[in-house]
């Protein structure tokens, strides 16, 4: 057995979405994160074990209007989707075959994608113009990850394009920028996926266009509109964390021999592990804990915890932190700015400016 | 953030309670501010839900839609909060003063404006959606709204748009204030949250701040886990008086917390320049009036090229005196400058006050002193300094060596041969001088909209509300 | 009564925590017992606060009153009004607005009605003010299925009622009639006159969410790759010549059949010339048959070949609704071997 998959044990292996692949691009530097999702650790059901439930839900109501939106803008053979693609792309007209890869049944579907793309490469006669619940996979550190794209769409020409469905709206031209920043990270994971596959089927992958088709409601109606979002940025950063991904073996190195994260699953599926054993263990792993954990990674509050008592100065913030550079504790902060710890080598400057500010704050708040 | 910030968080951390980072208050606080918790509807963009609003603490109003997706409802919402927010707006046109202008008519200002209170930025955010989504309705023709309506939507975005302009307070994120007032021992984006912010100030930080069977969030976003447990079987079940309850439930808490903020801003003494500031919210206040008073159409949906850059230009000219005021009115925020050196603080230790300059008729009073200081100065011989101590006052620094900085004096001491008494500072005053200075560049030259040139669109045509705007619908 | 109010408020509380506490330890065990608990806590609540008025109606019972009506929306002091019940007979009453129907005439539902019929005053298939005609939820959906002329989803079904055969039908009442109908034609082949059946995809499997008629002829119920576009535009033809009959033309701009014309109108190139205003049916019929003329004959080709293969390969259950319901080996063989 591989040493990732001894880290998760017998707990069954929780597969990646483009969510979560995406999201690992938000913390480069984080070895816990990099080790668990590499394992293929279902960080959910370990961050409620631990007694951390993550901070997130997506209200029912925010579901069934995302929902309701994606099947407007499919509804009467992709009619909506067709405007726009005509509008945004130039879209010939005569393009408007539809192949839905979910007619060939669940287990079928990526084999029936791969077929299609390769199909639509080869440029044959009756290639599609957009494919409709296609699945892709993306190999993460040993696991195939299988990724759900909204629609794939081709293009005379030869050009692939991811079509992304949100349903955050667009208004007067303006939309939610981390709402945007979100889908192209998510976008940026199925236009690599989608080069890959045409890489492995013997194509050019960059047929697959970085521009992505964002749709979302526009205004205050339902009404759908397209816009062009390139993910290049996306797209490097992504490549390049999962090149450190492959990179797993040196950090599997440094853990001890027996080291592992299983939740021992019992009959009922719920963990059987003590909490208190499991933080152990997890805390061989070094985390880079940030406060923009708290929206992206499921353990963020059980690693949030763990900077408080180490007094982390990575607790308020990559600001501070890089104001404070090379002092790592709040206490070490302290000590410099009240004078009671010498500065080692390289502090001199940040103790100093410390020095300064605390005598300017005691002198201002006497 | 500055450094001296970063110190106070560390600190906040360290002793397990917020810091201070101002000695005084830098924001309006009205007598009478409306208090307003707005929330929105899951997964719509500014389809409201509910709103807790009131200037009294003990006397808060509360309008639900009782079935959000109806949009009848959501109408009938926006009118009853229309019934609350105009009169209150209302209120304020009723005394006002005239104010002359140089090359200008005088115009008449209100003697005090409206203040709006929310949790937030979404909070904000939010308004100016609410705004947006109603100020193109028309009372009459397809789809008729109350004719409340368009008018409240103008004056909520209005109040949005105005939340952007630095320091003012007309429309402001209680946040925002407590935050720019108190260093948490948490991140900016934990700072947020409402809950967790008073709780670092006043008890200490607490995770109940974070639980929202404790404390609810602030809006506008609900909970997702009470629209799973609550508001959904609630709506499903068409049941309005739960769905009510329910609702109150979860802004009541908010409720106590904003005015628990409002108390903690009102114990800090305000600063000198607020009310200049205020002076300037009362005259935009005023000017919004007047213009809707006119009969104007409602706000365009975009800003001209013109229009934008002379805004942008507005914006940066105002962030840039809001800075200095502070730091002129707060010694806290000025230590930020002195830590960078761009300001200097310390003991007067010699003073020449009958030092001139040239001979004969061009012979000039130009007083020296000498200031000791334990600061870092960064600044160059001749650069023109001001002064906190005395505001009217102009000096140029002359040198700084080993902690001791002279200054000469080249404005604000009289006309006279020996300086006017009290104007130069005394051996043993403690005084501050920093290159900051509250004079602006006068606002750069635009072409009146008319003239705007092609390369930027043209002279915008002006803005008609079409049929559309009136129609589109409200999701 | 404020002292039980208040008790069970508190209980209420209570419980809500308690729910919301197990499901964030996912301990859905308990959740549910304390969700029962709460709902009969809450139902109680309602009937205490509303003095005994009936509020565990289900949602979806309520009359949904004309837009502009804001006295009519809410339930206590309206009309009961409730659904047409579940299951294959399930009943409808065509004429009537978005799916309330009287019960007994109760005279307080004339509002929603009236409003409905003044909106509508040439609405087709609307029966003059005499007795009410029953008409079954298939008949209805056959009806609007014959008016479009192709395979067609629920949705599209519901608002070419809505438009021109009076509402009362939602999509949803449609999902599960494909299913009733293959039941019945299993039982007793042939036994109807007609069946709403399968549109069969190139891989003989029912294309996902279309219905269609039995006594089609086999190529107008299969669905190549262009076929979604052309039936998308074969309807627009059908609504927007509809409409120049003169049904529901002198609807108001915000009439169901104007606002379902203009939102087709605006999905074809030529079809809409601005974004505001009614949409003119001529040019949308004139558009719609610019654009099909480019799809046609390869439409054509594809679905007689489909409709060939379907002919060969299936017997009449499967040409009607379609092979992967027969069973999973019939799926299997006729998509070849599974994914590796």
């Amino acid at each position: 057995m591989n040493r990732l998959d001894a880290l998760r044990g017998t707990t069954p292996p929780k597969p990646h979405d483009a969510r979560a692949i995406a999201a690992l691009a938000a913390n480069p530097g984080c070895a816990r994160r990099a080790l668990l999702d590499g394992a293929g650790i279902d960080k959910d059901a370990t961050a409620r074990h631990l007694g951390f439930p993550a901070p997130f839900g997506q209200s029912p109501f925010a579901i069934t209007r995302g929902n309701a939106f994606e099947a407007l803008v499919k509804a009467d053979g992709c009619a909506e989707l067709l405007r726009m693609l005509r509008e945004v792309l130039e879209l010939p007209v005569a393009e408007v075959a539809y192949h839905d890869v979910e007619n060939v049944g669940a287990h079928l579907r990526h084999t029936h994608t791969r077929a299609l793309i390769d199909r639509a490469a080869r440029d044959e006669h009756d290639s599609g113009t957009i494919y409709d619940h296609p699945l892709l996979g993306l190999e993460i550190a040993g696991h195939t990850a299988y990724l759900e794209p909204d629609v794939v769409a081709f293009q005379l020409g030869g050009r692939f394009h991811i079509v992304e469905i949100k349903s955050f709206a667009v208004i007067d031209g303006q939309a939610d920028p981390a709402a945007v920043a979100a889908a192209a990270r998510q976008a940026a994971v199925y236009v690599l996926a989608l080069r890959r596959m045409l890489r492995e089927l013997g194509h050019d992958p960059l047929r697959v266009a970085h521009d992505v088709v964002l749709v979302c409601p526009e205004n205050f109606a339902n009404r759908p509109v397209a816009t062009l979002v390139d993910v290049r940025r996306q797209l490097a950063v992504l490549e390049r964390q999962l090149s450190r991904m492959t990179g797993l073996d040196r950090l599997v190195e440094g853990l001890p021999e027996e080291l592992t994260f299983d939740l021992l699953p019992g009959e009922d599926g719920l963990p059987t592990r003590p909490a208190a054993e499991l933080a152990d263990a997890l805390r061989r792993t070094t985390a880079r804990y940030a406060p923009d954990c708290l929206s992206t990674c499921d353990l963020c509050f059980f690693c949030r915890d763990e900077a408080r008592q180490e007094g982390a100065c990575d607790l308020l913030g990559r600001q501070v932190r890089d104001e404070l550079g090379g002092v790592a504790s709040a206490e070490e902060a302290l000590g410099l700015a009240d004078g009671s710890r010498a500065p080692a080598e390289g502090q001199e400057e940040i103790a100093r400016l410390l020095r300064t500010a605390e005598r300017l704050r005691r002198e201002c708040l006497a | 953030m500055s450094l001296l910030t970063s110190l106070a968080r560390l600190r906040a951390l360290e002793e397990g309670i917020a810091q201070p980072i101002a000695t005084v208050r830098h924001c309006h606080l009205a007598e009478r501010p409306m208090v307003l918790i707005p929330l929105r509807m899951s997964g719509e963009a500014a389809a409201p839900l509910a709103a807790l609003l009131g200037t009294r603490r003990d006397d808060p109003r509360l309008l639900v839609v009782t079935q959000p997706r109806n949009r009848d409802l959501r109408f009938a919402w926006a009118a009853d909060l229309a019934a609350e927010l105009l009169p209150y707006i209302g209120s304020f046109l009723a005394g006002t003063e005239t104010v002359e202008r140089k090359n200008s008519d005088p115009y008449e200002r209100v003697l005090d404006a409206p203040q709006i209170l929310v949790p937030n930025q979404a909070g904000i955010a939010f308004i100016r959606l609410l705004g947006r989504s109603t100020r193109f309705r028309r009372a009459h023709g397809p789809y008729p709204v109350p004719p409340t309506v368009p008018l409240l939507g103008r004056w909520l975005t209005y109040f949005g748009e105005r939340a952007t302009h630095p320091g003012s307070s007309l429309m402001t994120a209680v946040t925002e204030e407590l935050g720019r007032h108190w260093a948490s021992g948490q991140s900016g984006l934990e700072d947020a949250n409402l809950a967790a912010l008073t709780a670092w100030i006043t008890t200490g930080p607490s995770d109940d701040a974070e639980d929202p069977l404790v404390w609810p969030p602030a809006g506008p976003a609900t909970d997702p886990g009470f629209d799973a447990e609550v508001l959904a079987p609630a709506i499903e079940a068409g049941a309005a008086e739960r769905i009510t309850e329910a609702l109150r439930g979860q802004l009541e808490p908010t409720w106590r917390l904003m005015w628990q903020a409002v108390d903690l801003l009102r114990e800090l003494p305000e600063g000198a320049s607020v009310e200049q500031r205020w002076e300037q919210d009362r005259g935009s206040f005023s000017a919004m009036a007047q213009h809707i008073a006119e009969g104007a159409p409602p706000q365009a949906r975009r800003d001209g090229a013109v229009a934008a850059a002379s805004r942008l230009a507005r914006m940066e000219r105002a962030q840039a005196a809001y800075e200095v005021q502070r730091a002129y009115d707060d010694p806290l925020v000025m230590a930020e400058y002195r830590l960078t050196g761009e300001a200097f603080a310390g003991e007067v230790v010699e003073t020449e006050p009958e030092h001139s300059e040239g001979e004969g008729r061009s012979r000039k009073l130009r007083p020296l002193v000498v200031v000791k200081t334990d600061d870092p100065v960064r600044l160059a011989p001749g650069t023109a300094l001001g002064t906190p101590q005395r505001r009217a006052q102009g000096a140029q620094l002359v040198e700084a060596r080993d902690g001791l900085v002279t200054v000469k004096i080249t404005k604000g001491m009289g006309r006279g041969k020996t300086p006017a008494p009290g104007s130069v500072p005394e051996v043993g005053e403690r005084v501050c001088y920093t290159s900051l200075t509250d004079d602006f560049q006068g606002s750069p030259a635009l072409p009146e909209a008319e003239a705007t040139p092609w390369t930027h669109g043209g002279p915008p045509r002006e803005y008609a509300p079409s049929d559309e705007d009136a129609l589109e619908e409200w999701s | 009564m404020g002292d039980r109010l208040d008790d069970l408020e508190r209980r209420i509380d209570e419980l809500r925590a308690g729910v919301r506490r197990a499901m964030r330890a996912r301990d859905t065990a308990t959740a549910r017992g304390l969700r029962a608990d709460l709902r009969a806590a809450e139902r109680a609540w309602d009937a205490l606060v509303t003095g005994g008025l009936d509020p565990a109606l289900p949602n979806d019972a309520r009359a949904v009153p004309p837009p502009g009506d804001v006295r009519a929306v809410f339930p206590h002091d309206n009309a009961r009004a409730v659904s047409p019940p579940e299951g294959p007979g399930r009943l409808a009453i065509p004429g009537e607005a978005l799916g309330g129907v009287p019960v007994g005439g109760a005279p307080s539902s004339t509002a929603a009605a009236g409003g409905a019929a003044g909106r509508q005053p040439g609405a087709g298939g609307r029966r003059g003010g005499g007795g009410l005609r029953l008409v079954t939820v298939r008949e209805q959906a056959h009806q609007a299925l014959t008016l479009l002329g192709v395979p067609a989803q629920p949705r599209l079904i519901a608002a070419v009622r809505e438009a021109f055969l009076g509402g009362g039908l939602r999509g949803a009442q449609l999902t599960s009639l494909r299913r009733d109908e293959e039941r019945s034609f299993a039982s007793s082949p042939y036994g109807r006159p007609y069946y709403l059946c399968a549109a069969l995809t190139d891989r003989l499997s029912p294309a996902r969410g279309l219905l269609a008629v039995s006594t089609w002829p086999q190529e107008l119920r299969m669905v190549g790759p262009l076929s979604p576009r052309v039936h998308f535009l074969t309807c627009a033809v059908a609504v927007a010549e509809r409409m120049a009959g003169g049904h529901g033309v002198d609807a108001e701009p915000d009439s169901g059949a104007a606002r379902l014309l203009a939102r087709m109108a605006r999905n074809i190139p030529g079809g809409a010339v601005l974004d505001i205003g009614p949409p003119d049916p001529a040019r949308v019929i004139e558009a719609a048959r610019a654009e099909l003329a480019v799809h046609a004959e390869r439409d054509t080709r594809d679905r007689a070949d489909l409709a060939r293969r379907a002919a060969a390969q299936l017997g009449d259950r499967g040409r009607l609704f379609g092979a992967a319901t027969l069973s999973t080996i019939g799926d299997r063989a006729a998509t070849g071997p599974p994914a590796t």
